[in-house]
This record gives C-alpha cells, structure tokens and sequence, in this order.
C-alpha cells in the first residue's frame, strides 16, 4: 500500500514536472522529457504490480516479454497490461528494458489521442473486476470523454498550452495534460489532486482509483 | 531554487584556453568574460599569475523561433578555444541553436591624420582641406575588442549540448540532443552531420546524445555519450555518418543498486578525453568512471563523487537537483581528476594513490593565499565538529563547472554566479 502511494505520488510528480517544463523558457527539453517519462513509466509499473499483487496475493505476476497485443499469458498479465493499452504502436524491444515486467507501451509515445483510439483493440472488455475498473477504462467512459473533448473550449485561457510545438518529440501532451488535469494541474503536487470534471462524469470511474484512471490514459498518450 | 536561476550572472562554462593564459567563462545572459593572467614580474612576486578581466562581450542574444513559437534562451552552454596561431585569440561559443566564433585582440594604436575626417572623427569639408599627409599610428591605451567571425546557425533541430574542436583546427563539432554536425570554420552555411540518431518514429526514442568531444590527437576520432549510460567511439573514416561505432562502451548494471531512479542517474552529463588520448573519463549522477580506450566491458576506475545521495534520490527528484549536469575534468598530466558536487563542494581523485579529497569554494573559506581545508561529510552516526550532515547540505549551491589549467595546479571554480581561482602553494 505504501509502495502504490509512493508510487503515485510520483506518477503526479512527474506530470506536474512534464507540464510545466513546456512552459519554461527555450521550449520542451528533449532529454528531460525523456527522463521524466522514464521515471513516470517505471512508478506506473510498480503501481500496477503493487496493485495486482494486492489483489490476487497468491498468483505470482507472470512476466510478459513482448507488448504484442495478441498474447494473453494469463489473466493477470492481462490485467496489467491492459491497464495500458497499446495504442497502435510497434511492439519493438526496448534495449534498456531490464526487468520482466509487462510492457505495454514504449517510452515517449506520442499518439494522437483521437487516431489513437480509433485503432485501439479492445482485448478484454468483459473483465471488469471489481478492482480493476480503475485500470481498464470501460467503453462507455471513453465515449462520453470524447464527448466532452468537444467541448474543449471551456478550458480556462490560463490553461492554455503555448503555441504547439512544431519541433520535439512530445506535440501532443499540451492537448492531452490540459484535457485530463485542468483540475490536477492547478494543485501543487503535494496536495492530493482533485479528480478532474471529465472523470467525474462517468459512472464507471470509482473514485479512489480516478486519479490512476487519468494518469495511466496520460501516459499512454504521451 | 526559482529566484537564483533567474539571474542572468549565472556562470554556465568555464574553459582555459591551450597555455592557460586566458580563462574564459560564459553565464546564463548570453556574456562571456575573459580573464587573463598577469604577467610575473619580478617587483610583485606576491601577485605571480592572478587572473584579471581581460575582455567582456555580449556573445549571445534571446531569440525569438517564429515558426516554433520558442524562446531561444542565450545561455552560453559551452566555450571551446582555438590553439593561437597569431596575435589574436579565437573562441567558440554556443548557446542551444548558435554557435559563434569570436576573435579577441588587442589594439594598442590608432591611426590619426586622416584627410578627410578631423580628430574627432567629423568628417571634414573637402574644400577646406588644402594639404595630404599621411596617416600615422600613434600609441594609445591597450584596448580589447572581440568581434564575431563566424556565425554557425540553423543546423540543429534540438538543443546543442557540446562543441569540440578537432584536432586538425580546421574542424568542429556541434552535437545536440540526436545530431552531430561537423563544420568547417570558414564556412558557415553548411555543415555535414555525422551522427543522427533520432528514431523514424519519435515513439520510439529511448536514449539521447549528452556530450561529445573529438580525440586530443587522432582528427578521425571522437566520442559521444549517452542518457543511458553508454559511450561510442566513432571513426569517421568508416563512413560519412558515423551511426555504426567503432567502440561501445557500457558497464553492465549492478542489480543491487537498481532502484525507481536508477535510470535517469546513469545518464552521462560529460565526457572528457585525457590529454594523453588513452582514456575517457564520464560524469554520472553519482559518479565519476575512468574508461580505458582498449577495454569496452567496464571503467578502470570508479569513484563515488557523493554517494550518500543514493538514498536520498526521492527528494532530489522532487527538488529536480537529480537533473543537474555536473562536468569533470583532468589535471594536464591525467594523474589527478576533479568534479563539483552540492554545498560548493567540489572533489579531487588521485588515480595514483588513490586518495581523494573534498573542498569547499566560499567566500568564509577564500581569503587571498588561505589554504583550503579539506572537508568532510558525515553520513551516519555522529557527526564530528567539523562535519558536516547530509542533511545540512545546501543543494541550491552546486558546482556544475570546473576547469583546471593545462599544465599548473591551478584550477577555476564556478560556484553559481562566483568564480574561484585557486592555485597551488608550491612555490
């Protein structure tokens, strides 16, 4: 329990940090950017495997070496993986890739959010574990999010990303961060964030586990 | 934290250049100021080779990328000089997307009797002008003007994180954070890259370039390291890009100290041939490696700059200290190496006998011709007099920069918006 609170405690650590580095003067560092997802990735893995140990204490995790989607060991590696689903990206080994852990996306994956859920497969829909609502976004959460990515424009101006980028790596995350953590990004990372509007509104996101909900959907597009 | 980075006096690089004469230095305002050392004289022997300013420029200028809607910041990143071959001295300068070449040079005359202007430069009514003479030049007071010859531009996409002149002196290289550019010094307009390593698809970038730097003396060498840890040796007579190493040099992980962290504080944030050309010496978070050039597996030599930071990496993330780029340096005879760490403390490892030591660069501590008194941090237990705690560390002072004279014990400290010279008591 302690290591999930660690763990995304720095999860929303990083966030912040990414967001705000757009902002400083010189543009978006390629090298930070990548550093902070490292750190962003390896805390939402041991989030996640924290999280399902805590769930199902007996079964050991499985390790799952490919990101292919078509692979389903177990239901545990399922479980986790898809806590973040591939969002049509090549599943190529990561040389710097040390641990077993399941591996669903790569480093600074930047997919737009809307192509990028137009292809996504949905694996496993049915399992919806109590427990694991949080880390499988549910079909209905997605569509009623995309519904209110049209009304994007009742994004308060403070909040609006600088000019986009043409150059770098990341040209999407402005769009994304705004979207998932207009509420989020106004808290320093300390105090515990406010579950953002777009969450609230579905049925299907518990509460306690919102925060993850958005976060891992942040990370997957980023 | 925020309130110091603010300010624009920030020393950013501190380079001697060949004889040690000159010691220039470049802050985060885009200046660059030249120190030179005073001549030995036999009347003030107490004063034997203080550095004084010796030229000041505003090298860079904020700019403004219109198609990126970017600041370009004017921070001097790096400063490399030229070997002298006249009377002038030439650096180069860069900050993230330009790099310039400066000539520094004296003017101790001036030219009067002109024709057509009068002394105070008024340019005179030619009808009024009834005679010719010639101009002569007169002495005047010594004068030191830099002016830029070159301006190297629009060759990188990312940001530049090092320059390195070749040992041919009539090439360089710019490397940012996925390309290595070589240029020519007369030309501006072109430049050839000889490593790229940006991935077709960004999605799968994993590694970053964070430093390069030609060999002392093989003009077809040089190295450039890596976020992950990692160092490549490039031949550039094997190809024009040089994506293929000749060398690859990585130490494979100790799984004992593997932690949330361990990824980003292996990342290498210098690389520096000894003068000899034999080893590489990298910087990483924690520590400083010694690579002999004919052994890729693993560094000679290991030293811990400041260990007792391992466990504390969390809050060194949160603070973002955990970023910081410390540089490293040889003493002219590869026998001694020294680094920066937090408190204004700096270090000096002897690779012969092993011993190291640490020091503090302060105002308290730097009377003119004090000696430095070595300085100790505790780690656990109790804490001695003078000792100071982890905890008591004052991580807003750090010492990025360090540059130690070419043939002398006499080394340049960057401390924030301060420079300390210090030199040896060896008379």
């Amino acid at each position: 329990m302690e290591v999930q609170k660690e763990a995304q405690r720095i999860m929303t650590l990083s966030v912040w940090k990414m967001y705000h580095s757009r902002m400083q003067r010189g543009g978006l560092r390629l090298h930070r950017s990548l550093q902070l997802s490292l750190v962003m990735r390896s805390a939402r893995e041991l989030y996640l495997s924290a999280k399902v140990e805590a769930h199902e204490p007996e079964v050991p995790l499985p390790p799952v070496r490919s990101p292919d989607p078509r692979l389903h060991q177990s239901r545990e590696a399922e479980a986790v993986a898809e806590a973040a689903p591939p969002d049509g990206e090549q599943p190529s080994p990561e040389p710097m890739d040390t641990r077993e852990a399941p591996r669903a996306e790569e480093t600074p994956a930047l997919c737009a959010p809307r192509p990028a859920k137009v292809s996504r497969k949905r694996r496993n829909s049915s399992l919806s574990d109590g427990g694991d609502v949080g880390l499988v976004p549910s079909k209905k959460a997605r569509l009623e999010e995309e519904e209110e990515e049209g009304a994007s424009s009742e994004v308060p101006d403070r909040l609006q990303p600088p000019p986009a980028q043409a150059e770098g790596a990341f040209p999407n995350l402005a769009r994304v961060l705004q979207r998932r953590f207009s509420g989020l990004l106004n808290c320093s990372p300390a105090a515990p964030p406010t579950a953002p509007p777009a969450c609230e509104a579905k049925p299907a996101c518990r509460p306690a586990d919102s925060m993850l909900n958005v976060l891992v959907r942040a990370v997957v597009a980023f | 934290m925020s309130g110091r980075s603010g300010r624009a006096d920030i020393i950013s690089t501190v380079e001697f250049n060949h004889t040690g004469e000159l010691l220039a230095t470049g802050d985060k305002g885009g200046r660059v100021v030249i120190f030179q050392r005073e001549q030995e004289s036999k009347n003030q022997v107490h004063r034997r080779g203080e550095y004084n300013v010796y030229s000041t420029f505003q090298s860079h200028e904020p700019e403004f990328d219109y198609l990126k809607s970017l600041e370009i910041e004017e921070k001097i990143n790096k400063i490399r000089w030229l070997p002298q071959q006249n009377a002038a001295y030439f650096l180069l300068s860069t900050n993230d997307k330009t790099v310039k070449l400066w000539k520094v040079s004296e003017r101790d005359k001036r030219p009067e009797g002109y024709n057509l202007k009068d002394e105070e430069g008024r340019l005179r009514d030619p009808a009024t002008i009834t005679t010719l003479r010639v101009p002569v030049l007169r002495p005047m007071d010594l004068m030191v003007e830099a002016t830029p010859r070159r301006v190297f531009a629009n060759a990188h996409t990312y940001h530049i994180n090092s320059i390195s002149v070749n040992s041919d002196y009539e090439t360089y290289m710019s490397a940012d954070d996925l390309r290595i550019n070589l240029w020519n010094f007369e030309i501006t307009n072109q430049s050839f890259n000889i490593v790229d390593i940006k991935p077709a698809n960004m999605e799968e970038l994993t590694e970053v370039i964070t430093a390069a730097e030609f060999h002392p003396h093989h003009c077809n060498s040089f190295v450039y390291s890596s976020s992950k840890g990692t160092i490549r040796l490039c031949d550039m007579r094997a190809s024009a890009l040089c994506d293929r190493h000749s060398k690859f040099f990585e130490e494979p992980e100790d799984p004992s100290n593997r932690s949330f962290f361990s990824e980003i504080i292996s990342s290498i944030s210098d690389v520096k041939f000894s003068h000899s050309g034999r080893y590489i010496m990298t910087r990483d978070y924690l520590t400083v490696k010694v690579w002999d050039l004919n052994m890729e597996n693993r560094p000679i030599e290991t030293y811990q700059v400041h260990d007792y930071l391992r466990s504390k990496l969390c809050s060194l993330y949160e603070n973002d200290c955990i970023f910081d780029k410390f540089e490293c340096v040889w003493n002219g005879s590869d026998s001694v190496i020294m680094t920066g760490s937090y408190n204004n403390f700096f270090r000096m490892f002897d690779r012969n006998t092993k011993r190291d030591v640490t020091l503090e660069a302060s105002r308290e501590n730097s009377k003119p011709r004090a000696i430095l008194k070595p300085r100790k941090v505790c780690v656990g237990g109790k804490r001695r007099k003078d000792e100071i705690s982890v905890d008591s560390l004052d991580f807003s002072k750090k010492i990025l920069h360090t540059a130690w004279h070419p043939s002398e014990n006499i080394i340049a400290v960057a401390a924030t918006n301060n420079l300390y010279i210090f030199q040896d008591k060896v008379n």
